[in-house]
């Protein structure tokens, strides 16, 4: 989709329409931006850049908050609407999927006009704009995805790969970042056509792995399938404050409420992790990471803190900008789970009809409530009357990522 | 000093005194043995500051009194290097001297006064209480396998001991599962109690080395924060750990509705067997009962499935319990008697494995969300 965010701002608010929009936080809160029209983007503004500078660049900007419940919506809409041509859709973000067109020929014709299909019904049903790459392989369908952006519908056919890819830069290569960019300019390749008439060895010797992998892809070769059942490999919490927090009191107030918040997501989800890591940013930008592998896996808000917060103890103390939690290692719920003989020193008690700990209990009870009255229904005493990270009130928990900007 | 000796007594004395001592610690003067030669023994010791050990060499022939501190790790690989039956040491100035035949060693030394102070077993010291070595060594190895080894769980790290109405009681546990022995102690007088100590797994294998006559009574001194073991020859002492035990005596399930007798061999062998398929992350075997046959049953995503059959004792409904087969090997590698016991309520309340008399083995169940 272009300019994601703030598309669906414009088309909410039409006369905001030929303005510089963009959806950030605020400047005076140390916001950033999350997403720029069209029209910003010509002042120089870009997403990650701090509100401040984009004010600088552009006195004018209309700023507007982030309202990722509505994306969210949008978004389910466009991966229904991906999801009518091929079940084989992987959802890169919220506004980004991968498809794999293989077999649907007689269903609703070749990958080309299913393209122009799913462009023109995102357009009639949601209002919005959408780029369309298609292309033999994932790079290569999103480097054509945002070749003619915005608006854009750009076909790759096999034998033009060569005369697409040898004019870029090398910056266009996925994984070809600022750093390695320079790197491969000192040694003369500037262009894509550069890189791949190079030895493989020999970008290999000097890049490692990465390499080889670079060196594949200017050559469009990108063997990646396209999976649409994505494996959550790690899932979490962070948030940048306003002013940078010292008070450890309050840390850790914070910290359990992102605890709280990546438990249930993960409850929501069906899955457990062992791997916790807790994430602080110093007033500095020095930036630490602490964590703990746990010998059984978890998705109790409680047992997520009590780990986070032995972490929080290993850092040293000062102003810290950030802090965040994660936690990896994850495993599905119906994975066999050793159970412990012991409750906090206490005998496990169980249920005779062969139910869980009193702590897994009484989770599965709060959790049927917020189901039911909405998250904010039941919370801990202690993080009452505090400035919520996310709306309680928003439909029962169905957000989709644990991030807030 | 002056001491003459036998070389394997005293390479036997400073194996065990080495055996304690750190190779480095931010105290040089204990990666050291203090030797003293005194009235007609020769003593040794070593510590790490949690466990000290103090082990008297016999069979000398003391010429001149005397202490020294030795550097341990050179003065031990020398002894047990060296080719003659009798051994001569001395200290001469800041020198230490190891001499046998045409073999001969100078060490230097440290004041021997550096050396930090340790325990000794009081003459009829109250909270000592005299066991059979056999008996107390039997317990440690009935039950240290089921200590905590992993980070994190400090209060588990080691064996609880504790003497309940005459009778010597050790319990380890590593939260999951639960090794439970006891034995009676003669006693002639007032019933006793004493304990509960937590005793660091190490310290208890050391305190089972330094009992070499099975038929020799030990005895035991429960401290307010120490633990004590003497023999004959040798005297050990362990700093005890700090925390709170879990409450073990609850999770032994008092009434059990389903018992399962297996010969312990064959149950063993085919849990093995069975276990060979399931993978590191996910060990787990599923035991089905129905009357008079178990039914062994392990599976995991990645390599496959694979069960095996048994006939046992059971004449109850059929059902089903997993365990973690590790965790059941290891109580079977320690039964005792030829036939394993197995009782428990629910696929979700422990088990109890009875592997021989007074020795109790709970593990909890893994479960399975259906």
């Amino acid at each position: 989709m272009d300019a994601f965010y703030a598309s669906v701002e414009t088309r909410d608010q039409p006369h905001l329409r030929g303005l510089p929009v963009c959806v950030g936080g605020r400047a005076d809160q140390r916001g950033v931006i999350a997403a720029a029209s069209y029209e910003a983007r010509g002042f120089g503004v870009h997403s990650a850049m701090p509100t401040a500078r984009a004010l600088k660049l552009c006195p004018d900007l209309v700023l507007l908050p982030a309202d990722f419940d509505k994306y969210t919506r949008v978004s389910r809409q466009i991966m229904e609407i991906f999801r009518r041509y091929t079940p084989v859709v992987e959802p890169l973000s919220l506004d980004e999927a991968f498809l794999d067109a293989t077999g649907t020929e007689r269903l609703f014709g070749d990958a080309v006009e299913i393209g122009g299909r799913i462009k023109e019904d995102i357009l009639k049903e949601t209002g919005l704009v959408a780029s369309i790459g298609v292309a033999p392989s994932k790079f290569l369908a999103k480097l054509a995805s945002d070749l003619d952006k915005p608006d854009g519908f750009r076909v790759i056919q096999e034998d033009e790969v060569r005369a697409v890819l040898d004019p870029l830069p090398v910056s266009k290569i996925f994984g070809v970042g600022p750093r390695t960019a320079k790197r491969l300019e000192s040694l003369g390749v500037k262009t894509v056509a550069d890189l791949a008439s190079r030895e493989r060895n020999e970008v290999q010797k000097r890049f490692g792995a990465s390499g080889a992998w670079i060196h594949d892809l200017a050559h469009g070769i990108d063997p990646r399938r396209v999976h649409s059942q994505r494996i959550e490999k790690s899932h979490g919490m962070e948030r940048t404050f306003v002013k940078d927090i010292s008070d450890r009191e309050e840390l850790r107030l914070i910290l359990y409420e992102f605890c709280e918040e990546v438990a249930w997501d993960l409850r929501h989800r069906g899955l457990r992790g062992r791997t916790i890591t807790l994430k602080i940013r110093y007033w500095n930008f020095k930036t630490l990471t602490r964590s703990k592998t746990l010998e059984y896996p978890i998705n109790m808000g409680k047992r997520l803190y009590s780990t986070a917060r032995e972490l929080l103890r290993r850092v040293p103390a000062g102003p810290v900008r950030l802090i965040g939690v994660q936690v990896s290692n994850l495993s599905d719920v119906r994975e066999p789970a050793q159970n412990d003989l012991f409750d906090q020193g206490d005998p496990q008690v169980a249920r005779p009809d062969g139910g869980d700990g009193r702590m897994e209990r009484a989770t599965k009870a709060l959790d049927s409530l917020r189901r039911r009255y909405g998250r904010g229904a039941v919370i801990p005493a202690s993080l009452m009357a505090r400035d919520r990270v996310r709306d309680r009130a928003s439909e029962g928990g169905l957000e989709s990522e644990g991030q807030v900007p | 000093m002056k001491v003459l000796c036998e070389r394997e007594t005293l390479r036997e004395a400073l194996t065990i005194a080495t055996s304690v001592i750190p190779n480095k610690s931010t105290r040089p003067a204990v990666e050291n043995v203090f030797v003293r030669a005194d009235g007609d023994a020769l003593e040794l010791v070593g510590t790490d500051l949690d466990v000290a050990v103090r082990y008297r060499v016999d069979n000398v022939k003391l010429e001149e009194p005397g202490t020294a501190l030795v550097p341990a790790r050179v003065a031990s690989d020398f002894v047990r290097d060296l080719s003659g039956e009798t051994v001569r040491l001395g200290s001469q100035g800041s020198s230490f001297l190891i001499e046998s035949e045409d073999e001969r060693c100078e060490l230097t030394t440290i004041d021997p006064d550096e050396f930090p102070g340790v325990s000794q077993f009081g003459e009829g010291e109250q909270g000592s209480v005299s066991v059979l070595g056999a008996t107390f060594s039997r317990l440690v190895s009935r039950t240290s396998f089921a200590a905590a080894r992993e980070a994190g769980r400090y209060a588990m790290h080691g064996i609880l001991v504790v003497i309940e109405d005459d009778e010597l009681r050790m319990i380890a546990t590593d939260g999951r599962r639960l090794a439970l022995a006891s034995a009676t102690i003669d006693r002639n007088g007032e019933p006793l109690n004493q304990g509960p100590a937590i005793v660091p797994t190490k310290a208890m294998q050391l305190f089972c080395r330094v009992i070499d006559d099975p038929t020799e009574m030990v005895e035991i001194h429960f401290g307010e924060n120490i633990f004590g073991l003497r023999t004959s020859k040798a005297e050990v002492f362990a700093r005890l750990i700090d925390g709170d035990f879990p409450r073990y005596s609850a999770v032994v399930p008092s009434s059990t509705e389903n018992l399962v007798e297996a010969d312990a061999v064959t149950f063993g062998k085919k849990l093995k067997l069975v276990a060979n398929v399931t993978s590191v992350d996910t060990r787990a075997v599923r035991i089905s009962l129905e009357p008079g046959q178990m039914k062994i049953l392990g599976r995991s995503d990645s390599t496959g499935e694979a069960t095996a059959q048994l006939a046992i004792q059971y004449d109850g409904d059929p059902v089903d319990i997993v365990f973690n087969p590790d965790y059941l090997i290891d109580g079977i590698k320690n039964c005792e008697t030829d036939v394993l016991r197995l009782e428990f309520n629910q696929r979700n309340t422990p088990g109890k494995f009875t592997l021989g008399e007074n020795y109790t083995y709970i593990v909890m169940p893994i479960t399975v969300d259906t």
